[in-house]
């Protein structure tokens, strides 16, 4: 049985039915030349998907960034800067009283220009960010909806609301989030069963805006997220399946 | 359900990384890919109200953007014609850096195809779009795509074959 080049080429691609997919597959046991073009069609196939799949690597030019956001977005100018990347300190840095790493955390925010609310970092059980051993850690509602909240399930009632979840460059979740009371945007990222939250845009739900501002992502969060974004974000199949296994790296 | 301009504006962009690796593979100066880009995007909010709500976004804006790429080409052949009959160079201007690399090996041997076997090969190969769906986008039978496909296929592994293999 002799098959057309466009019947392998289907067959590399994964667009035959099971039938003559595994017909192929059983052919190419006992045929050697069979076996060949179908490995030419592979390396062919490896090379064009390989070489332009760097292209997503590179960094989005801002020009790009502001077209797609659309001729209504507001100048990117007026919310820049206001993204807050928490260095993350060695593992090993001396073990400080809470409180003063806390204020460390707030003084490295003063110092970057960042707005983050005091709110946010206030000592106590019901604190949304506590400052962990070597980075800032969602707590309380905000660590239990970044673990159980997916956004296709939310009601936009929720003290947290969950944007988008997306796979970082290193293989790990990474959330973002909004938490309403305090207006304050955000990405987390899971590091072992914490969540770090590596970035916050305190002005990204300006007062009055609550309602549309449930899923929209402030543009400063945005650049964040492609910032670390490997790949699309997460359809909601694959966010609950993210959830099921625990936001384990996959 | 629809979408806030925020929500799609967002959405838009988080496509970017694929709508650049698309136009890189069309168009294999870096600066012509970006400026595909960005006419894609800037038509695609032209024309938002053609999108249909709950439809594939990808799958809009590559059929956009095939369409402004389509345009660019015609643009550029009748200015050619008008201007510069003797220049059949497409676009010289690759930058020094890219040459000796995978990626500059590669867009070399796409810019020779014909356009539709380039198309059909970026939406398959680069961006991984099903038969189906490639065929969608390029509003052609899907016996067409893959006929477009497998030579525009054995076109590159010729061209390739010359280059040594990756890496």
């Amino acid at each position: 049985m002799s098959y057309e080049d466009e019947i392998l080429m289907a067959y590399v691609d994964g667009e035959l039915d099971a039938k003559l997919r595994a017909e192929i597959s059983a052919a190419l046991e006992k045929d050697p030349a069979l076996a060949r073009r179908v490995e030419q069609q592979r390396v062919i196939r490896a090379r064009v998907v390989g070489a332009f799949d760097k292209v997503l690597n590179q960094p989005v030019p801002e020009s790009l960034l502001r077209a797609a956001r659309g001729p209504a977005a507001p100048e990117p100018s007026a919310s820049r800067g206001n993204v807050l990347q928490f260095p993350v300190r060695p593992a090993r840095a001396p073990a400080a009283p809470w409180r003063a790493r806390e204020w460390v955390a707030m003084a490295a925010s003063l110092m970057l220009g960042a707005l983050i609310s005091w709110q946010l970092l206030w000592p106590g059980v019901g604190a949304p960010i506590v400052a962990g051993r070597d980075a800032l850690v969602a707590h309380g509602e905000l660590a239990r909806a970044l673990d159980h909240q997916l956004a296709s399930e939310q009601r936009g009632e929720e003290p947290v609301l969950i944007g988008l979840t997306f796979k970082a460059h290193d293989g790990n979740y990474c959330r973002s989030f909004e938490m309403r009371a305090t207006r304050t945007a955000g990405i987390a990222c899971r590091a072992g069963s914490d969540w770090q939250v590596t970035a916050t845009d305190a002005s990204a739900l300006p007062q009055g805006q609550l309602q549309q501002a449930s899923s929209a992502l402030s543009p400063a969060i945005l650049r964040a997220i492609e910032a670390r974004a490997d790949g699309a974000a997460l359809d909601a199949e694959a966010e609950r399946n993210a959830q099921l296994a625990g936001w384990k790296a996959p | 359900m629809t979408h806030t301009p925020e929500e799609i504006g967002q959405s838009i962009a988080l496509l970017l990384p694929r709508l650049r690796r698309f136009a890189r593979s069309l168009s294999r100066n870096l600066h012509d890919a970006d400026d595909l880009v960005q006419s894609g995007v800037e038509r695609a909010w032209r024309h938002m109200d053609q999108f249909k709500p709950g439809a594939n976004l990808a799958s809009w804006m590559f059929g956009i953007m095939r369409n402004a790429w389509l345009d660019n080409l015609r643009a550029r052949r009748r200015r050619r014609e008008v201007a510069l009959p003797d220049d059949s160079g497409e676009h010289p201007a690759v930058s020094p850096v890219d040459t000796h690399t995978e990626l500059w090996s590669v867009s070399e041997a796409m810019s020779k195809l014909p356009e539709e076997q380039r198309l059909a090969v970026a939406l398959v190969l680069v961006e991984g779009l099903s038969y189906k769906e490639a065929a969608e986008v390029l509003e052609i039978p899907m016996g067409t795509l893959t006929s477009r496909l497998a030579r525009g296929r054995t076109a590159l592994a010729a061209a390739l074959a010359d280059n040594g293999s990756a890496p």
